[in-house]
Parts: structure tokens; sequence; C-alpha cells
């Protein structure tokens, strides 16, 4: 094994001349890439015929013939090749050929460039419609909308997994509930899906089982079986299963569900690579703030009492009538200290995830027909969801919503250079439809009744502050809160409209949409009071020649929907995007950057990333989200917030000299902002020189 | 009667003990937090010269701490100023037991026993890295008098700046290269977590010598002394170098980032640097970067974390806050 030249070139960005990076050395990786690697490891065609012919007979693509014929195939190549597409970074290249182009069955040998896969994704999605096939190609290849990876990986590849990558569920309070959902996370694990729980529904340790007290073992041992069960269930070795697990903060598990992330624990209540999120009811942070005695609850005496779930409860009504009720079993606790708690396991672990039940469940779409309980691995998902009760052998379930979600991203950047959001977003909208219509997970009924009703998807944004950075934009500024609420109002305004159409046009509409405050227009009531506008001239500039929709269009959007209906109960979603915003040389999702030159490390590389756009111009405006105060960034967030009907990945970046109390207040801060969730914490470590020099 | 103190650490005893100290507590960190396993495929698609020399690296490596955490760590504490200088060499040679432990996860999960048995003998028998050892030892073993000059204490001090600063990155250039191409990357996390603690090893044991150097009547004799030790060792190095590396024709490389971190353990002891550098290997320099990087929390454990050391709980005053609503 000799050093690889592309991977030398790449970590020499590093190198500092007269205090610049140099930049052109990932541009020297790219070309080594190609010109020792790629080019050398791909397949050769004489013609797009062969290539075409040769891998559907070997069975790589599914066989188009079906619904296309070779010269419509041929135009859509056309079209993508025409646009002589050029990876903008040595991360992007690496990427995609690494994790995402298709390779010969050896694994030695690419079949596919960029162009090849954007092809096939695009004829796959279109199903025979050629010029469905050409718009999906166009806004593919032009980077302006990316598919999550499961879509864009497995699209048009005849030995493939499935095309939906996230999904969650309850779990009951019975053996067989655990066991639905153990089998469901070892199935959903292995086709490549992140998985969440819901373990609040539970019973805790000590709790009684069968009226015998002192014999539950509560919540962490099912997250051990749930652990070991993702390890093993990995995706054919590709990609180690992933999983979450949701407690209540109410469970009197919690301190104990905590602890299991802490860095010195007994290794039979220690969990490594599940990953752990908190559900966050409003009075809870009522009882911090007034500082008032907080009481947990055993779960199982509060359902033998009240016939009902801790978890499904409203806890602002009946946390009084638990605390003075005395056969329900409870445990004393104070909730700024648990606060504190947790503020501290995520400074030594990134973990818990946070949900806010309260800011989830306040504007919900849906709040008519069920509550949101909790999120997903990203905790982006907001959907509503209800436990099924899962029978013995020859007695017949009672399947309820688990969910299911399926993601796309548009590239703020591409979009807005382009002026196409409207185009963009209602192409998305229609290529995420096909993938959700396409869905069908029999083997987790809960997960497939609730795509089949509710074609739930969500659609998010990608390369935000790489967008403002070129536009000389600061991320923390005014501007940036200006811009987001127009260009999110937007994509809100054409998803719903996208979503009307394809009512229309299927005559369908998703279960439960006549009880939905889409149907009574409640959710309309803000956009139709007044127009939404760019307040700032800098910010208008930048929507020059897109027409912005005004209350005027919203209150005629409104009573189409009344009329047509929506096809999905959910559209959007503004997911972290790792690896693909790499592909489309984008700054991850909404967050800000880390670094000017981000070091990555994945499983498997550690590579050198310089930031979309960067020039030794606008060095400036690529400002770390390490050195950003963090209530910017939720103020934005709380912006972006409101016009997206799901969540958003939220990342926290602190360092190391924050302490658990600073952190504590972004909560407080976050919740206080209406947001739904927070996703994981990162630190940045204080390196030796710093210490030494700032006190030697 | 002598006099038995109490560690007083209301009282600094210097401008660095104390934030040494918080740095090693949050820099805290166990071998089995760590997932080897995940590199089981990796290893396997290595060739074998390669696991040879991975292997032998990290069989050198547990060596070196072996002898830090046995010998040098607690003969130095015996003579060192300063009680809460004293806790944190204690705490530094707990940790490095801990690593002495770890490489061993390492191997004992992706080799076999009678492989292990094997690398552990070839650590006995090798001449070259025995002879590392003895060096070292020799002037650890100085120390073992009750009362010792400030000259061998200085030397204790500068020998073990040696091994830390110097000897170790040899065997850390391997398993370093191979992660930054993407192999054995699991294993990294560990081995960089050692990096991050040999390097404020170094660094405070170098302030200690620097303080005993003050004091010294002829400072010039000493430093003639570390300089031929460090030549004596500089030689073996090379030959050691060859014999891990030659087969898989990175000797050249390594050299040079031994010549480089041989600069690193003088300029931690104060002084100039000895050798002239060309290039470093840029995968392995980087891999060095003790900074914050990004990383994807479903296919790796993260190294950024850090134990929480102080616990500060919310007053009245953090609940309010301006939540005006932005639009």
């Amino acid at each position: 094994m000799v050093t690889k030249k592309w991977i030398l070139l790449n970590n020499e960005i590093m190198i500092k001349n007269d205090d610049e990076f140099s930049l052109h050395k990932d541009k020297e990786a790219v070309r080594s890439y190609f010109l020792d690697y790629v080019n050398k490891n791909t397949v050769f065609f004489y013609t797009l015929k062969e290539k075409i012919d040769y891998l559907i007979e070997q069975e790589y693509y599914i066989d188009f013939y079906q619904w296309y014929t070779f010269e419509q195939m041929e135009e859509v190549y056309d079209l993508v090749y025409a646009k002589k597409f050029r990876f903008q970074s040595f991360m992007s290249a690496f990427k995609f050929f690494q994790s995402y182009a298709l390779r010969d069955d050896s694994g030695e040998k690419f079949l596919e460039r960029y162009e090849d896969r954007v092809v096939a994704v695009s004829l796959f999605l279109a199903r025979g419609d050629v010029p469905q096939a050409k718009s999906y190609a166009e806004m593919l290849i032009n980077q302006e909308y990316q598919p999550a990876t499961p879509t864009f990986l497995n699209s048009g590849k005849k030995r493939s997994g499935e095309l939906v990558s996230c999904f969650l569920d309850e779990i009951g309070d019975n053996l067989n509930g655990i066991g639905y959902a153990i089998d469901s996370a070892m199935k959903l694990s292995s086709i490549g899906g992140g998985v969440s729980f819901n373990l609040s529904k539970i019973r805790a340790r000590g709790e009684s089982i069968k009226d015998v007290e002192g014999r539950a073992g509560g919540v962490l041992p099912i997250m051990k079986i749930l652990e070991d069960t993702f390890s093993y269930a990995n995706q054919l070795g590709q990609r180690p299963g992933a999983g979450a697990v949701y407690l209540n903060v109410f469970h009197t598990d919690i301190e104990e569900f905590l602890d299991c992330k802490k860095i010195n624990v007994d290794e039979k209540v220690r969990i490594k690579s599940l990953s752990i999120g908190v559900v966050v009811p409003d009075k809870f942070m009522e009882l911090a703030e007034k500082d008032e005695a907080c009481y947990l609850f055993y779960p199982h005496t509060v359902l033998k009492q009240y016939g009902k779930y801790l978890d499904e409860m409203d806890m602002d009504q009946m946390y009084e009538e638990l605390v003075t009720n005395p056969l329900v079993k409870k445990k004393k606790v104070n909730a700024r200290h648990l606060m504190v708690k947790i503020a501290q396991t995520q400074k030594e672990s990134g973990y818990p995830y946070l949900f806010f039940k309260g800011n989830a469940n306040r504007g919900h779409a849906l709040k008519a027909i069920g509550n949101v309980k909790f999120s997903n691995l990203c905790t982006e998902i907001m959907q509503i969801s209800e436990v099924s009760d899962i029978e013995i052998y020859g007695k017949e379930d009672q399947i309820r919503y688990g969910i299911s979600c399926n993601l796309g991203s548009l590239n703020i950047a591409t979009v807005m250079a382009n002026k196409r959001i409207k185009e963009a977003v209602i192409t998305a909208m229609h290529s995420l439809t096909v993938v959700s219509d396409m869905t069908n997970i029999a083997m987790v009924p809960s997960v497939q009744k609730a795509n089949k009703e509710l074609h739930s998807v969500g659609l998010g944004a990608m390369n935000l502050h790489g967008f403002l950075a070129k536009n000389f934009i600061m991320y923390e500024s005014k501007e940036a809160l200006d811009f987001c609420n127009v260009f999110f109002m937007m994509v809100n305004f054409y998803s719903i409209q996208a979503s009307m159409e394809i009512a229309k046009e299927k005559k369908e509409t998703f279960v439960g949409f006549e009880a939905s405050e889409y149907a009574n227009g409640n959710y309309f009531a803000s956009y139709i009071a007044k127009d939404i506008v760019p307040l700032n001239d800098k910010i208008a500039v930048l929507f020059d020649g897109m027409e912005i929709p005004s209350a005027a269009d919203w209150l005629s959007l409104m009573n189409e929907v009344k009329t047509h209906g929506l096809y999905h109960a959910y559209r959007l979603a503004i997911a972290p995007n790792q690896s693909t915003s790499y592909i489309m040389n984008a700054t991850a999702s909404v967050m800000p950057v880390v670094d000017v030159i981000e070091v990555r490390e994945y499983g498997d590389s550690t590579t050198y990333y310089p930031m979309p756009y960067l020039d030794n111009d606008n060095y400036f405006f690529y400002k770390s989200a390490y050195d950003m105060d963090q209530k910017n960034v939720l103020r934005l967030i709380s912006v972006i917030q409101k016009h997206v009907d799901q969540g958003i990945s939220t990342i926290l970046h602190t360092n190391t000299k924050d302490s658990t109390r600073d952190i504590a207040k972004y909560y407080i801060y976050a919740h206080k902002m209406g947001l739904k969730s927070l996703y994981y914490t990162r630190t940045r470590k204080a390196s030796i020189d710093e210490c030494v020099s700032c006190s030697v | 009667m002598s006099q038995y103190k109490a560690v007083n650490w209301n009282t600094p005893e210097n401008d660095y003990a104390g934030m040494f100290w918080e740095q090693n507590l949050r820099q805290f960190w166990i071998d089995t937090e760590y997932i080897p396993s995940k590199d089981i495929d990796s290893w396997k698609s290595l060739s074998p010269e390669i696991q040879e020399a991975y292997k032998k690296a990290l069989g050198g490596l547990t060596l070196l701490d072996t002898i830090q955490s046995h010998t040098g760590m607690p003969k130095l504490l015996d003579h060192i100023d300063g009680l809460q200088n004293k806790a944190v060499l204690s705490f530094m040679c707990m940790m490095e037991a801990i690593h002495a432990k770890s490489y061993s996860t390492i191997f004992t999960t992706v080799n076999s026993t009678a492989e292990i048995n094997e690398l552990f003998e070839w650590v006995e028998g090798n001449k070259l890295l025995q002879f590392k050892a003895a060096t070292i030892d020799r002037f650890y073993r100085n120390l073992d008098a009750a009362k010792v000059s400030n000259e061998v204490l200085f030397m204790g001090l500068a020998a073990s700046v040696l091994l830390e600063s110097f000897l170790f990155y040899s065997g850390f250039f391997m398993p370093l290269w191979l992660a930054g191409q993407g192999q054995m990357v699991a294993s990294a996390d560990i081995i960089k977590k050692i990096v991050a603690d040999e390097s404020i090893h170094g660094v405070f044991v170098g302030l200690l010598a620097q303080d005993v150097y003050k004091k010294l009547p002829d400072p010039a004799k000493s430093k003639a002394e570390l300089v031929e030790l460090l030549m004596e060792l500089y030689e073996n190095e090379l030959k050691y170098t060859d014999e891990l590396y030659t087969e898989v024709g990175l000797t050249a490389d390594v050299k040079e980032y031994v010549r480089y971190n041989a600069n690193k353990a003088m300029m931690n002891l104060g002084f100039e640097e000895l050798f002239e550098i060309k290039s470093v290997n840029s995968i392995v320099l980087n891999g060095l970067n003790g900074e914050t990087t990004q990383h994807d929390f479903f296919s790796k454990k993260s190294t950024n974390y850090e134990k929480s050391t102080e616990i500060l709980y919310l007053r009245d005053e953090d609940f309010q806050m301006d939540t005006d609503p932005v639009f």
C-alpha cells in the first residue's frame, strides 16, 4: 500500500503560506483522484447503448426498456452530459465515488459517473414519463435538489435496498409489544433505515408485573437489546444499523436513562451506539422556571389508575392530579438539577436530543387526530403516532400509526442563483411523492399503514451558510433572518400548492384531511393576515425575478386546499444531511459551518473540506458555529421553524469552557423561541496551546 | 521525626499545576469506550506487511507506556517538589497504565491469542526496542536514591520528555497514516486519545524540567548530556524505523517524522530545534491535530467529548431572556 496521491494533496490544503491555506491543492486533489484512480477504475463502454444494455443484462439496473425506448433514454443522458458537470471539491468527488457510484460485483470497478447516477434516478422516479424524467434530471444535475441517501443510492438498481430511510414507532408495555418493536428494529435496520422508538410507555424499573411488585426491569434492558439488534442487522455489512430511543422526562427511569451515556459506567448499563432523546413537555420547563418540586411518575401505576399512558397525557392538565393521587407512585426531584444533568450528559457525550413536546404540538396541523409524541434519529421528523396492540398468534393485532418518512433537500444557493424556488419545490415534491407511493414496508405493518394513509414526506434545505457567505451576508445578521423568513415561506407555499395539485390529480387526500387545520383554514391564518416580504433592500435584490406569494395568494391557496385537499399529511422537515451535502458541495442543512476548512472523520476516511465558495475575499463570512452566540443560531432557526410543519435538526455548538449552566440556558431559550427539538451538542476542545498560553 | 503534609489545592503552588490537573481530568477516557471491533474488516483487508508493521508498532508502544507507568512517573514523583505537581504526575501515571492496556484492546480485538503471544515475545527479544527501554530506564533508576542532585533529576525529567514527545512517534506514525487513508479508523480513535495525553504529559514534565534547569550550577553541561542522549536515541530510532517500515516503504517519511518530534521534545524542554525539517507527511501531521473534527455520530464515536468537571446550576435570572418573536 503506497500513499494515495490524491489524499496527500487533499491533506496539503492545510499547509499555510503567508497565512493563507493552500486551497488550490484541493483542485489538484480532484484532478489526481480522477486521473490516477477513478478513470483507471471505470469500466469503459464504446456506446451508450452498449452501456445501458450491459447494465440491464448483468442485473445492475432494472429493465428501463419497460418504460422507455433507447432514444428516450438517450435524450435524458444527452441533457445531463451537456451540462459538463465538474466536482467543485475533492470531498464531493470522493464521497460520491466512495459511497454512491455503482460498482461491479467485485467492488473494484466503477460502472457509473455522477451523470449516470443522476439519469438512473430520474428515469426510475419518472416511471416512463419522459418530460418528467427530464425535469428531474435537470434539477439534479443543476444540483438544486438532492434526494436523501437511500433514494439517491438505490434508485434504478436491480439489487437494492429501500428508498426510504427513516422510521419511527411506539413500544407497547407488554412482551408482545416489545417483541414487535425488536422484530421491527431488526427488519427496518436490515433495509438501511434509521429507526427511533418511544420507550415512554414501558413500565419503570421496580414496578409490578402481574401485580407482583418489584419485578419490572425498566427501560435500560430494552435499550441494551435494541442496541445489539441494530448492530447485528446492518445493511449487508455496508453501513452499521442506527437507532434512537426517546423517554419522557417524567418517567421515573429518566436518570438511569441519562446515565447510560456516562463515560465511566458499568458495561451492563452502558449504551455506546444507540442514540437517546428526552421528551420534554412544557410542564417540565415551567416547573424548572418556577423552581417548584418536580415529581417523576411510575408509568404503570398511572396506567392502572387512569387507563391511559403517562406519555399520552397532557401534563399541563394532569400533573397536579397525578401529584395528589396517592395511588400513583412518584419520585421527587429538582427540575433544574435534572436539566443540568441533561446538560452534563450532553457535554460528555453529545446526547441526549431534546424534543419539546408542547412546541411540536402547538401548531400541529393534525392536532384533532392525534399528538406528536417523539421524534426520530435526527430530530426533524414530527408526526402523529399511536401504539399498536400486538396479540398472540391467532388473534388479530390492532395496528395503528407508526411513522415512515422519506427526505430530500433543496440546495438554497443553486435554487436562488437559478431563480427556481417554485419549480424546484414542485419537482422535488413530486419526486418525494413517487418514493412514498412506491414504498410498501409490509414487514412492519404499523409503518406500512402510516405511509399508505398519510403519504408523509420531508423536504428540507441545505447550503444556507454557503449561500449567505457567497452573498457577503453574515449568518448571525438581521439580513439572514429576513432572507430565511421569505425563503422558507415560499418553500412552504409551493409545497402546499404541490401537495394540493397532487391530491387534485390523484383525487385522493391523506386520511384525516377533513379534520386537519388545513381543512378548517386555521393553518393559513397568519399568512392571510399579512404579506411576508423582504424588509431589507439587499435581501429584496436576491429575490429579483421571482414572484413572492402575497397574502392574497395564500388566501386563494387556502380555498383551493379546502376544495381539493392535500395529498401529504406532512411535507417539510429539515434534516442534518451530512453525506449528501458533501456531494452537492454545500454547507450542511441550515446550520452554520464549523470551520473554513472542515476536517471530516467518517467511519472510513479523514478528509479536508474547504467550505463552498470559500476564497480569500469572503473568508470573514465563514464564521465558525463555535464562535457564534448560540442564541443567534437558535433565533434564526425559530424564524425558519414557523414555516416548517415538522422539525429542524438543530445542533448546539459549545466550547469546553461553557458550563452546564450555559448549555441549560440554551435549552430554555430554544424552548421559549418555539423550537421543536434540539439535536446533539457538539463541543470544541480547548487545545493544549491555548491552555498553556493563557495561563502559563 | 519528619512532618507530613496534606495536599492543599486551595493555595496554588505554581501557575500551571492546577491547569494541568483540570486538563488531565477533562481528557480522561478509558479504552473500552471505543469500538475497535469495527476495524476487523479493515484489518483483514490490509496486506500482511502492513499488519506486521502495525502490530509491532503497537507492541513497541505498549512497552514504552509500561515503563512510563511502572517506573518513570513513580520515580519522578518521588523527587518533584510540590504536592500538586505530584498529584498531576500520579494522574498521568494512571493514564499511562490505561494507555499500555489500550494497545492490547486493539490487537486483542483483531488478532488471535497465538499472534498476541508472539508479539509480546518479539517485544522482549527485539534489541533495538530493548535498547530504547534500557536507555531511558537508566536515567529513571538514577532516581532510586532518597535524595538526588538537580542534575540527576533534570536528566530523569528530560528522559521522560524524550520518551513522551519523541520516542513514541515512530510507533504512532503507522496508525495515524492508516487512519488518514480510511483504515483502522476506530482503533485510531484510541491512538488519538493517547496522542492527546502524551502531548500534555510532554509539556507538563517539560515545564518541571525547565524549573529544575534554572537551578543548575552548570546548565551547559546538562544540556550537552541531554543532546548526547537524544542523538544516541535518534541513531537507535533510525535503525528501529528501518526494521519496522522498510517492507512497507515508509522509512523516509517516518524518519522525517521522528526528527520533527525530536525537535518538539527539545522545545518542550525549552531548547531550540536540533534538526532541519523539510516536509512532514501531511496525512500524519493532520492526524495529530487535536482540534475538534466533524464526525457522523452513527458511523463512529467521537474523540471530542470530555468529562465535565464543573457543574453549575441554574438560577432564577437564567429564565429571564428576551424571547420576542423576530417577525
